[in-house]
C-alpha cells in the first residue's frame, strides 16, 4: 500500500510548487494526466528518490520511505526513453536488474530468456540496445521492470512514441502485473493508457 | 604470462637488493660517466672491493653540479660517504657547504701540469679543454683563438654555456685567462661564428657535433684519445691554440659526516694507485692524476701539449664567476 | 517485496571523495614544502631583483614569447589537419600518423632534437633540398627558428589530435543537417566547427603554452645562444653552480604565477572541462567539398606526415647501425636488454599509478560540489606542469629524509614522480569520459543499486577502457623516456634506458647512444600498438550477432 501525504516540493528559483496526496493499494494503477510540465514526471522522481521532497510523507505499508536511497526503495523506473544502458547488451541491462554486479544464478539467466521470448525478443540477449528499435527497447525496459519483482512499478509515459502494435503488447505485460498485486503508478497523456490500464486517474 | 614477466623483471634487479649485511658498505656519489658499464666505474669497484672486504656502491646523479644539490638538501644525514665528480669550477661551492672533510691523505703520488695540495680536495684525473675538429669538414683549424675570431663567418663553432656546464665554464675561464679585462670584447666578436650553445657537452657531440652540424665543438684535448684508441679513427682532433689552454682537474672528496671515515680515506689512498688510474685513461678518456709510465696508453702521445697552462684557484673561480657569466651574458646578449 | 538490495562493494561515498583529496593534498604540501623551504633559505621574495635585471626581465619576456608563438603556430597548423582528419575517415594509413600523433609528444627530448637537426639542420635532408630548389634562402635552424620548429614538432600532434575528437564528437544529427544544408567553409564552421573546438581551445591552448614556458633542453640545443632563455634555465642556472635560493625562488614564483593564472582564466570560463572529449564515433557523413578540397587536404595532410616521420626516420637511419652491428665483441643488447627491464619495473607500476591517481583525483572533483574540495584534487591536473622539477624534488627530500638511503626506496621514489609529471596528460585523456556518462544513465544505475565497485565495473570501464589504455600509455611513455627526475634524484649503479643513453652520450659512445634513441623509440611505437589494441571495444561492440553468450561480456 502505497500512501503520499501532503508531499510538497519545489524546484528552487521557481514560483510554482506541487503538493500530492494519494493512496495506492496492491494490484491497482493510477493515471496521472497533465499537459507537459504539469509535475507528473516530478511525482514520479520524487516517489522513486531521484528528488528529494520539501515536506511530507511517502509511505509504503505504512512505513515511510522518503528518507531511503533510491537503489533501497521498493520501485522499478520505466522512463519514455532512456532506460538502457547503451554500451551494454540487452542481456546485461535485464541482468544488472536482478543483480547489481551481474553474479545471477541459472535461474536468473533462465528468467532473462523467458522474458525475452515473451516480449517477441528471443535471442536479442546479444543485442546492442542502439541496434533496435524505439519499440524494441521499452520491452526491454518492461522485462527488467517486471523481472525486478518491485511491488512498486513507476511509469513515464511508458508507450508514447511506440507503435500501436508494441503498444498492445507493452499494455498486456502491465495488466498482467497488474493482476499479480503489483501497484502501478502511469504518468501519462494517453487517452486508451488511461482507459485500458487505470483505475483511478486525475488532473495535474 | 603478465606473472611470468613480472619474476623475470625481479631477477634483473635483484642484484641490487643483494646486500650481505656484515660487510660495511662506502656510499659514493659519482656522475653517469664513472659509473657507467664501460667507464672506470665497475673496475675501481672490483679492484676496491678485493682488498677491502667492504661493499662499494655509486649513486649515479647527472653531473657535479646535481651531486652538491643533493648533498646539500641531504645535508649531515647524508648517506653518502665519497663524492668523485667535482672539478675546480664546483669545487669552493662545495667547501662552502660545510659538508666536505679533510682528507689528510699523502698528495706525494700526483703528477699534474700544477701543484696541488688542497687539504680537502684530491684530484684522480685531469686534461685540457679544447677545440675538436672534424678533420674531413675542416682540414686547416685555425690555430688560436685570435684566428678563430677573425676567420670567415660560416665557421661555426658549438660551445657549451657556461650556467649549465662544466666545459662552457671552463672556457669563459679560459678567454679570461687569455683576454682579462678584454675578454667580452672577444666574445661579442666570437659570438656570430657560434652555432649553438648548449645545455650540456652531450647535447652538443651527440646532437650537434656528430651530425656534422659545426666542424668544431669545444670539448677536452684528451677527446681524440677516444676516436682513436676505441673508434679507430683519426678522423677527429683536437686543435692546439697558441694561447694556450685551461686546464680541468677532476676531484673527489670525503664528506665530513661520513660514519665509514677510515673507509672512506683507504678509498681515497686508493684512488691515487695504478690500480685505480689505470681504469682513467680510456674510460673516462681523461689524464691519469699520477705517472702510470709505460701503461699509459701510446694514443695519449699523440694529443696536443699545450704551452701555457692556465689555472685559475678554486677560490678566485668561485669569486668571480658570477661576474664572468654576467658579462658574458651582456656581451652574448647586446 | 524483494528484501535490501544486494550492497555493492566500496559503495560508501567517501570512497570518492577522500582518496582524490588526499592525493591533492599530498601535492599541494609537496609544492609548499619546495617552494617554502627555498623561500626561507632565501629570506623573503624579493621581485625587485628580477625587474632590475635587464637580462632576467629578457627571460621572462623571451620566456612569455616564444610559448606564446609557439601557441599560434601549433593551433594554426594543428586546425587544418583536424579538419582534413575528422572529414576524410578513411584513407590508408590514417590510423598509422594517429598512432605517431600520439608518439610526438612522449619522444625524449635529446632523442627528438637529434632527429629534427638531422632533417632541418645545416646538414640536414630538407635544408638540403631546399637550398637546392632556392639557392641562398637564408635558412637557419639554430635560434628562435629551431625553437618554434621543435615546439611545433611537439605540440601540434597534440593538438590536432584533441581537436580531432571534437570534431569527432560532433552530435551526427547535426552533422546531417549540415549536409543536408550543404554547409561549406565559413557556414560549416560557425555550425559545426567552432561550437565543437570553442570548449576545448582555452584549455588546449593553457596546456601548449605551458609547455613551451617550461621548455629546456630544447630551447638550450637550438636556441643559438643565451638570447634564447628561458625561466626554467634561468631557474636551473641559479642552483647548478650557483646555489642562489633566493634568485631560484623568484624565478620559480614568477614561473608558477604566469601559468597559473593563464589556468585560472581557463578554470573561470569552465571551459577546461573537456580536452578530450568522449569519443562517439559519428559515422562518416558526407559533407559538400570545395572543389579541390580533398587534394588540398591530402597535400596537407602528406606534408604534415613527412613532418613528423622524416625527423623519426633520421632517428632510424642513425641508430640502425649500432642495433644491427654483431661484430663488435659485447653486444649492445647486453646493455640494452637489462636498461629495458629496469626502465619498466619503474616505467609499468608508474603508468598504473598514474591512472588510478588520475581516476581517484577525477571521482573526487565530480563528487563534491564545493568549491576548495573541487580546487584541490584538481590542481593535481596542472601543478605538475609548471613547477620546476628541481622545486617537486626538493619539496620531496625535505618531506622523505632522513632515509632516502637504499635503492629500492629511490626507485619507488622515481615511479612515484613519475606517474606525478605524467597525471596532466592522463587526466586530461580521461576527464571526458568519466564526466560524459548521462545523468540519465546514472539515475536507472542508482534505481538499480549499481553502484562503487559495481558501477564502476559495468557502466565506466566499458566506457573508459580506450582512454585508460591510451592514458596508459602515455604515463608509460613519458616515465619510461625520462631523463629529468632519475637524474634529479640519482640511480643506482643500474642504468635504466634513459640513464643508459646518458653515460653513452657522456663517454662518446655516439653511435650505440643513437642506436639507445632508437631501441626507446621503437619501445614507446610497441606501448603505443600494443595499448591501443588492448583498448579496442570487443568485437561484439563493433558488429552485431555475434554467436557468444554475452551475459557476461568478455573484457581484456
Amino acid at each position: 500500500m502505497l500512501d503520499v501525504e501532503h508531499l510538497c516540493f519545489r524546484y528552487p528559483e521557481q514560483a510554482r510548487g506541487w503538493e500530492y496526496h494519494f493512496s495506492l493499494s496492491p494490484g491497482h494503477c493510477v493515471a496521472i494526466h497533465g499537459a507537459s510540465g504539469s509535475g507528473k514526471t516530478t511525482l514520479l522522481n520524487l516517489i522513486a528518490g531521484f528528488l528529494e521532497p520539501d515536506s511530507g510523507q511517502i509511505k509504503w505499508n505504512g512505513t515511510p520511505i522518503q528518507n531511503l536511497k533510491p537503489w533501497n526503495r521498493p520501485v522499478t523506473s520505466v522512463f519514455q526513453e532512456h532506460n538502457l544502458f547503451e554500451h551494454l547488451d540487452v542481456a546485461t541491462n535485464i541482468g544488472l536488474g536482478l543483480h547489481p554486479g551481474l553474479k545471477l544464478t541459472s535461474e536468473q539467466k533462465k528468467s532473462i530468456n523467458q522474458g525475452l521470448e515473451r516480449t517477441g525478443l528471443a535471442g536479442f540477449g546479444t543485442r546492442m540496445p542502439g541496434d533496435l528499435s524505439g519499440g524494441q527497447r521499452q520491452r526491454v525496459a518492461l522485462v527488467r521492470a517486471i523481472l525486478r519483482r518491485q511491488p512498486l512499478l513507476l511509469l513515464d509515459e511508458p508507450l508514447t512514441g511506440l507503435d500501436s502494435e508494441a503498444k498492445t503488447a507493452l499494455r498486456a505485460m502491465l495488466l498482467e502485473e497488474k493482476s499479480r498485486g503489483v501497484a502501478l503508478v502511469l504518468a501519462s497523456h494517453d487517452e486508451d493508457d488511461r482507459k485500458l490500464l487505470a483505475d483511478s486517474y486525475w488532473n495535474l | 604470462m603478465l606473472y611470468r614477466f613480472s619474476v623475470l623483471l625481479l631477477a634483473l634487479t635483484l642484484p641490487l637488493a643483494a646486500h650481505s649485511a656484515d660487510q660495511p658498505v662506502l656510499n659514493v656519489y659519482t656522475h653517469p660517466s664513472f659509473a657507467a658499464e664501460w667507464g672506470p666505474g665497475p673496475g675501481v669497484k672490483e679492484a676496491f672491493e678485493k682488498q677491502c672486504a667492504c661493499i662499494l656502491n655509486y649513486t649515479v646523479l647527472n653531473s657535479g653540479g646535481d651531486i652538491l644539490q643533493r648533498l646539500r638538501l641531504e645535508g649531515a644525514s647524508t648517506p653518502a660517504d665519497v663524492v668523485l665528480g667535482l672539478d675546480t669550477a664546483t669545487m669552493e661551492t662545495a667547501l662552502q657547504t660545510g659538508l666536505i672533510g679533510e682528507h689528510s691523505r699523502s698528495l706525494e703520488p700526483l703528477d699534474l701540469p700544477i701543484d696541488w695540495d688542497d687539504a680537502h680536495f684530491i684530484p684522480y684525473d685531469w686534461g685540457y679543454f679544447a677545440f675538436v675538429y672534424d678533420t674531413q669538414q675542416l682540414p686547416e683549424p685555425p690555430s688560436s683563438f685570435e684566428e678563430l675570431i677573425n676567420s670567415p663567418d660560416d665557421l661555426k663553432i658549438i660551445i657549451q654555456d657556461p650556467r649549465t656546464s662544466t666545459p662552457g665554464l671552463g672556457l669563459l675561464l679560459w678567454m679570461h685567462s687569455v683576454y682579462g679585462d678584454k675578454a667580452p670584447a672577444k666574445w661579442e666578436q666570437l659570438n656570430n661564428k657560434i652555432l649553438a650553445t648548449t645545455q650540456s657537452w652531450s647535447d652538443g657531440y651527440f646532437s650537434l657535433f656528430m651530425n656534422g652540424e659545426a666542424p668544431m665543438i669545444l670539448s677536452y684535448s684528451t677527446s681524440p684519445a677516444y676516436h682513436m684508441a676505441v673508434d679507430k679513427t683519426d678522423r677527429y682532433q683536437a686543435v692546439q691554440f697558441e694561447e694556450g689552454h685551461y686546464l680541468q682537474v677532476e676531484v673527489a672528496a670525503l664528506v665530513e659526516s661520513s660514519k665509514q671515515k677510515t673507509l672512506a680515506r683507504s678509498f681515497l689512498d686508493f684512488m691515487l694507485t695504478p690500480e685505480f688510474q689505470e681504469h682513467i685513461p680510456l674510460k673516462n678518456v681523461m689524464y691519469p692524476a699520477i705517472d702510470l709510465g709505460d701503461d699509459l696508453p701510446r694514443v695519449f702521445d699523440r694529443l696536443i701539449t699545450p704551452e701555457p697552462t692556465f689555472f685559475l684557484p678554486p677560490a678566485e673561480v668561485a669569486k668571480k664567476r658570477r661576474q664572468l657569466v654576467n658579462d658574458w651574458l651582456d656581451a652574448m646578449t647586446r | 517485496m524483494r528484501s535490501t538490495p544486494t550492497k555493492a562493494p566500496l559503495s560508501h561515498p567517501g570512497w570518492q571523495l577522500i582518496p582524490g583529496q588526499l592525493l591533492g593534498l599530498a601535492l599541494l604540501i609537496l609544492v609548499a614544502l619546495g617552494l617554502g623551504s627555498m623561500l626561507i633559505t632565501a629570506g623573503g621574495l624579493d621581485l625587485s631583483t628580477v625587474l632590475n635585471s635587464r637580462y632576467l626581465r629578457g627571460v621572462v619576456w623571451f620566456t612569455v614569447w616564444q610559448a606564446t608563438l609557439s601557441v599560434l603556430l601549433s593551433l594554426a597548423l594543428a586546425l587544418p589537419i583536424a579538419r582534413a582528419l575528422a572529414r576524410y575517415r578513411c584513407f590508408p594509413g590514417r590510423s598509422a600518423l594517429l598512432r605517431v600523433m600520439e608518439l610526438s609528444l612522449v619522444l625524449p627530448t635529446i632523442v627528438a632534437v637529434s632527429g629534427i637537426i638531422g632533417v632541418y639542420g645545416r646538414q640536414g635532408w630538407a635544408t638540403g633540398l631546399w637550398n637546392e630548389w632556392f639557392p641562398g634562402n637564408g635558412w637557419n635552424l639554430y635560434g628562435l627558428n629551431g625553437i618554434l620548429l621543435a615546439h611545433v614538432f611537439f605540440n601540434a600532434p597534440l593538438a590536432a589530435r584533441v581537436m580531432l575528437q571534437s570534431l569527432e564528437a560532433v552530435p551526427p544529427s547535426r552533422l546531417r543537417i549540415a549536409s543536408q544544408l550543404g554547409l561549406r567553409g565559413w557556414w560549416l564552421w560557425r555550425s559545426v566547427e567552432w561550437p565543437a573546438l570553442r570548449p576545448v581551445l582555452p584549455g588546449l591552448s593553457a596546456l601548449v603554452f605551458t609547455l613551451c614556458f617550461t621548455s629546456f633542453a630544447i630551447i638550450m640545443t637550438l636556441g643559438g645562444g643565451p638570447k634564447a632563455t628561458t625561466l626554467e634555465v634561468a631557474i636551473y642556472q641559479a642552483l647548478r653552480f650557483e646555489f642562489d635560493f633566493p634568485q631560484a625562488a623568484v624565478l620559480a614564483v614568477i614561473q608558477l604565477l604566469i601559468c597559473g593564472s593563464l589556468w585560472w582564466l581557463v578554470f573561470r570560463q569552465r571551459l577546461q572541462s573537456s580536452l578530450l572529449p568522449n569519443r562517439q564515433l559519428s559515422h562518416g557523413i558526407p559533407l559538400k567539398p570545395w572543389p579541390i578540397q580533398s587534394v588540398l587536404a591530402g597535400f596537407l595532410l602528406l606534408i604534415f606526415s613527412l613532418f613528423l616521420l622524416l625527423p623519426l626516420l633520421a632517428i632510424s637511419l642513425r641508430g640502425l647501425p649500432a642495433l644491427l652491428a654483431m661484430d663488435t665483441g659485447t653486444s649492445i643488447y647486453e646493455q640494452l636488454l637489462p636498461a629495458t627491464g629496469r626502465s619498466l619495473l619503474i616505467a609499468l607500476p608508474a603508468g598504473f599509478g598514474a591512472v588510478a591517481a588520475s581516476l581517484l583525483i577525477l571521482a573526487s572533483a565530480n563528487k563534491t560540489k564545493h568549491p576548495i574540495l573541487k580546487a584541490i584534487p584538481t590542481t593535481t591536473g596542472y601543478l605538475p606542469l609548471i613547477v620546476p622539477p628541481i622545486v617537486l624534488g626538493t619539496g620531496l627530500f625535505l618531506l622523505l629524509r632522513p632515509g632516502l638511503g637504499n635503492h629500492a626506496q629511490g626507485w619507488v621514489l622515481v615511479a612515484l614522480i613519475n606517474s606525478l609529471m605524467a597525471l596532466p596528460f592522463v587526466i586530461q585523456v580521461l576527464r571526458a569520459p568519466l564526466t560524459s556518462v548521462d545523468s540519465h544513465t546514472l539515475r536507472v544505475a542508482d534505481q538499480l543499486g549499481i553502484l562503487g565497485w559495481y558501477r564502476w565495473r559495468r557502466i565506466y570501464w566499458p566506457l573508459l577502457r580506450r582512454p585508460m589504455a591510451l592514458g596508459l600509455a602515455y604515463g608509460i611513455a613519458l616515465s619510461m623516456g625520462d631523463f629529468g627526475v632519475i637524474a634529479l634524484f640519482g640511480s643506482p649503479g643500474q642504468p635504466t634506458l634513459p640513464v643508459l643513453l646518458y653515460q653513452q652520450l657522456g663517454s662518446y659512445q655516439v653511435s650505440a647512444a643513437a642506436g639507445t634513441g632508437l631501441w626507446l623509440l621503437m619501445l614507446l611505437v610497441g606501448i603505443f600498438g600494443v595499448l591501443s589494441a588492448i583498448g579496442r571495444p570487443p568485437a561484439h561492440q563493433q558488429k552485431n550477432g555475434s554467436p557468444q553468450s554475452l551475459l557476461e561480456p568478455k573484457h581484456a
